[in-house]
């Protein structure tokens, strides 16, 4: 799908979100179940797939939110894979929650880790990114074991990578 | 005295002289062989005269005929021997052309053997070169993915729960400290 179009789903889901008044909640359920379309192709397969009803398909994205999500966030999620939109979710859904987060004034700032970050970690990695981007973030925290070590931060276009994979590639590339 | 009155004459006593002959027969005879005589000069001779000359001039050609033969032969004598004189200078000739060619030849042949020899120098130099850069690179790319694959590993190893910590307090560090 085209950027334009993508961009046109993710500002008719935060429109709706804005008039129900929920986005800043729902921001977090967009992140949460675009990481997980993001990291299983078995779930993007089962969420394109047209032959299963789409009350199953919403029904599963639900249980991604483990019952703690929003209830808009299941039908908005449900409005995107009924219009067979699947295979763009991800990123759709990464862009409702960059403007929810743009919203309350922060900058959405995506934190890959190779291991859970404590709520104390996450307070100081959160003013951390915010003094050295000049920007209120909002930080989300995946776990990501293909990092193998570290920490790697996307704030917009910046990207501060402090990650021992990128440090073994670049070894790699020397030898 | 005529023959036929000389065996009719049953005496020989009577007769004048036994070696002389009559005169009459002295006189017919004469005259007979002059007349004899006569023909013969006037018919005989020049007949064989004539056949004398013919056989001179038939030797005398024939001798003439010889003397031409030999011309001819030592004409022809002279011919060959010009020949074989030609034969051998022509024999010589050859020779020194197919010497002259031969060392060509041989010049040629060594200067392409040459040649040849030093491309196949070459490319057997060349050759070695790429096969040592190619075990090099090859070599060098084993070495390298054992490297990376042992690195991996080990660093993997390494990081337990205390490294993993520190990795990020240094990150948080780093980045707050970094304006």
């Amino acid at each position: 799908m085209s950027d334009t179009r993508i961009e046109s789903y993710a500002t008719a889901l935060v429109q709706i979100a804005q008039a129900e008044g929920v986005l800043d909640r729902i921001k977090d359920d967009m992140y949460r179940v675009a990481r997980a379309a993001e990291s299983s192709d078995q779930l993007r397969s089962v969420l394109n797939d047209e032959l299963i009803p789409a009350e199953r398909r919403q029904t599963i994205v639900e249980s991604l939110l483990e019952g703690k999500g929003h209830p808009l966030s299941s039908h908005l999620v449900g409005l995107v894979i009924g219009s067979g939109r699947g295979r763009d979710l991800a990123a759709i859904l990464d862009i409702v929650a960059a403007r929810g987060a743009s919203e309350s004034g922060m900058n959405l700032a995506e934190v890959r880790s190779a291991v859970a970050l404590s709520a104390d970690q996450q307070t100081r990695l959160a003013a951390a990114l915010s003094k050295r981007t000049g920007k209120t973030v909002d930080l989300k925290v995946v776990v990501d074991p293909s990092v193998v070590g570290g920490i790697v931060a996307t704030v917009g276009d910046i990207v501060i990578d402090g990650t021992v994979r990128t440090n073994l590639d670049q070894l790699k590339s020397r030898l | 005295m005529s023959l036929i009155s000389l065996f009719a004459t049953p005496d020989p006593t009577q007769t004048h002289s036994w070696i002389l002959p009559e005169t009459s027969e002295i006189i017919y005879g004469g005259i007979s062989s002059t007349i004899v005589f006569a023909l013969l000069v006037k018919f005989a001779f020049p007949l064989a005269k004539k056949a004398l000359q013919g056989r001179t001039e038939k030797i005398a050609k024939e001798m003439s005929d010889a003397a031409q033969m030999r011309t001819d032969a030592d004409t022809e004598a002279g011919d060959i021997r010009r020949a074989v004189g030609d034969i051998g200078n022509e024999r010589t000739r050859l020779m020194a052309e197919a010497d002259v060619q031969s060392e060509v030849l041989l010049r040629e042949g060594r200067g392409r053997i040459t040649v040849e020899v030093a491309e196949l120098e070459a490319k057997a130099a060349a050759d070695l070169v790429a096969a040592a850069s190619r075990i090099g690179d090859e070599l060098r790319g084993e070495i390298a993915r054992l490297s990376s694959t042992t690195i991996d590993k080990v660093v993997r190893a390494t990081l337990d729960d205390k490294a993993q910590q520190d990795l990020v307090e240094s990150f948080i560090n780093s980045v707050g400290a970094s304006r």
